[in-house]
């Protein structure tokens, strides 16, 4: 199974080594969002209320950049599925299939190799911001509160539950799917009302109550309350680091769960 | 039947959706060692049965049977068996011909060192040594086949399918594959299964032949004992325009076994194609009827495809597998140079 896992995982990091476009892109994107959209978005809330409407951090550029995290995660997953079906499309994954590599070892090292992709970025972003904040003229981002280790790894924990979350779910939709144009038609179905019924980009002040409620309950909010918080302290946030990771994971643990069960019927030998 | 073949189907049936009937009762035996061509129209069957006995697909009905193995309770088993080749093109274009190598090595379990040195000694057996670090999608037709079989061939199976394998190659690189093959089979004496449009392959390569069409085996046999079933030569005649039926003249002549005719054309069996054509000739002058020309054919396994088929091997409706084999890497082309 290991054998396998790595042969399969080297062609996929092999793939994507040699499609040096498709690096400098996905870097280009949540670099644009970063430049323009947070330089230019940059809302100013009564000084009274700086504190709730971005859940302490000190400016909205801070709370964005928090949140650039999250959505890079779903804007840098949305390819595995498709890679998939392009694979099914040249034979290359039905050669695949032909090998006695098992079902989790083709499913492992995509998720893997895909994964990396948003882990990778989400630190490029959390980097960047953080540069832009000692640029003059430019805003960053400015952790206020103390990270410490355990902060440290309570980022690193959300991170990766994130990619690989989003991961799973977009690389299991590519493997039930067939045709190109209905897996981005399914994607965007998701993708879209994920990322806006979160707290990502909007500033947590200017959301309706019922949209506050519910964002609590979105995987990519329970993330970004755990980079937030480390980042600019306990103080708007009625729980701890820990308890919203323990959502996430739950999140992770049941969509992960479900992939297997999908996974392991569509892939099963002689079908 | 006794399943002591490398590959035994019995009865094979494959239903698609519990309406289309693709695969109909296919029974067949190819011994340990042998070269064995499976012929048949596009949708006749071919690929599927290959997909039933490769551990592709789980058949509706029978069972298939791989050096002593039941396919479908033993496909993990019956994959380390065998190498595949697929019609289409199956190599990863990003990834140069020894990595392909060494990434299909690691699928079967092989460990990185073993694989490194597999990869190695295939690359040059395959005459591969000079482009083994350039990446798959700048190989030639001819190259990428080669690299496919050296795919196929990395954990060393005793069985090899190769689906229509020399599609949309040229006769030098047609040619250069079945020598390998035919290496191969004398050096190992692996057993081989292949479907192939190329009625001349199989004629040459073939120990056995078994022709499918929708969904049946209408004949099987050596290519030999296939153009024997035909009763000899096959010989054209063709009347001036508007002359009488000339049938009942040809039929009575010597060693003639059957008259078809089509038109002003007459298909006539026959026993020596060069002894009937003087008499045949005469025989429609003498009735009144002009001859325009006439051809003498020996047979060969396009004959034998359209005797048990009805049909010419390539008057099909719609594209051929060649086309959509051509198609599919024009579409791999553009997309590869986009991505």
């Amino acid at each position: 199974m290991l054998r396998e896992l790595s042969a399969l995982t080297r062609r996929e990091f092999l793939k994507l080594a040699r499609n040096p476009q498709a690096i400098f892109t996905s870097l280009l994107l949540p670099l644009l969002y970063l430049l323009l959209f947070g330089q230019g978005f940059n809302v100013k809330p009564p000084p009274d209320l700086l504190q709730y409407y971005f859940r302490g951090a000190p400016n909205y550029y801070s709370y964005f950049a928090a949140g650039m995290v999250g959505f890079v995660s779903v804007t840098s997953t949305l390819f595995i599925g498709a890679n998939v079906i392009f694979d099914k499309l040249f034979g290359i994954f039905k050669r695949t299939r032909g090998t006695p590599a098992p079902s989790a070892a083709v499913f492992g090292s995509r998720l893997i190799a895909g994964a990396a992709q948003p882990i990778l970025l989400a630190f490029f972003v959390l980097g960047l911001a953080i540069l832009f904040s000692h640029v003059p003229g430019l805003t960053g981002l400015d952790v206020t509160a103390s990270v410490g280790v355990v902060g440290a790894v309570e980022v690193l924990l959300a991170i990766v539950l994130l990619a690989l979350m989003f991961a799973t779910v977009f690389l299991t939709i590519g493997i039930l799917l067939d045709v190109p144009q209905v897996y981005f038609a399914v994607v965007n179905l998701i993708n879209l009302p994920v990322l806006l019924t979160s707290d990502a980009l909007y500033p947590w002040g200017s959301m309706p109550p019922w949209l506050q409620t519910t964002s609590q309950f979105n995987p990519i909010s329970l993330a970004v309350n755990v980079l937030r918080e480390v980042f600019f302290g306990s103080g708007t946030y009625p729980y701890a680091p820990g308890v919203y990771l323990a959502g996430l994971l739950a999140w992770t643990v049941v969509l992960v769960g479900i992939a297997i069960v999908l996974v392991r019927r569509a892939l099963r030998p002689l079908d | 039947m006794q399943a002591s073949g490398a590959i035994v189907a019995e009865d094979l049936v494959k239903v698609y959706g519990g309406k289309v009937t693709a695969v109909d009762g296919v029974s067949f035996e190819v011994p340990h060692g042998q070269i064995f061509g499976f012929l048949g129209p596009n949708g006749a069957g071919k690929t599927t049965t290959v997909s039933m006995l490769s551990a592709g697909l789980r058949p509706t009905g029978g069972r298939a049977v791989i050096d002593g193995l039941e396919v479908s309770q033993n496909a993990e088993a019956v994959k380390r068996r065998i190498g595949v080749i697929f019609q289409e093109s199956t190599a990863d274009g990003d990834l140069t011909g020894r990595e392909n190598l060494e990434v299909a090595s690691g699928t079967y379990g092989i460990s990185r060192s073993e694989g490194h040195f597999r990869a190695k000694t295939l690359i040059e057996e395959m005459h591969l040594s000079d482009a083994a670090d350039r990446y798959a999608k700048t190989y030639s037709g001819g190259m990428r086949r080669r690299l496919e079989l050296a795919v196929g061939l990395v954990h060393r199976p005793k069985i090899l399918f190769l689906d229509e394998p020399t599609l949309g190659l040229d006769p030098q690189g047609r040619a250069g594959f079945w020598g390998f093959v035919q290496k191969l089979r004398a050096e190992t004496g692996m057993t081989v299964f292949v479907t192939t449009h190329y009625l001349d392959e199989a004629d040459t390569m073939c120990d056995r032949i078994a022709i499918i069409d929708h969904g049946k085996i209408v004949a099987r046999g050596t290519p030999n004992e296939l153009k024997d079933k035909l009763g000899g030569d096959v010989v054209t005649v063709k009347t001036a325009a508007g002359a009488s039926d000339m049938s009942e003249v040809i039929r009575p002549l010597a060693g003639v076994s059957a008259v078809q005719r089509q038109g002003d054309s007459y298909r006539v069996k026959c026993t020596s194609g060069e002894t009937l054509v003087p008499l045949a000739v005469e025989a429609c002058y003498r009735a009144g009827a002009g001859v325009t020309g006439v051809t003498v054919k020996r047979p060969s396994l396009d004959e034998v495809f359209l005797e048990f088929t009805g049909r010419e091997f390539r008057e099909e409706e719609g594209p051929t597998a060649t086309d959509k084999a051509v198609m599919m890497q024009r579409v791999r082309g553009a997309l590869q140079g986009r991505r």
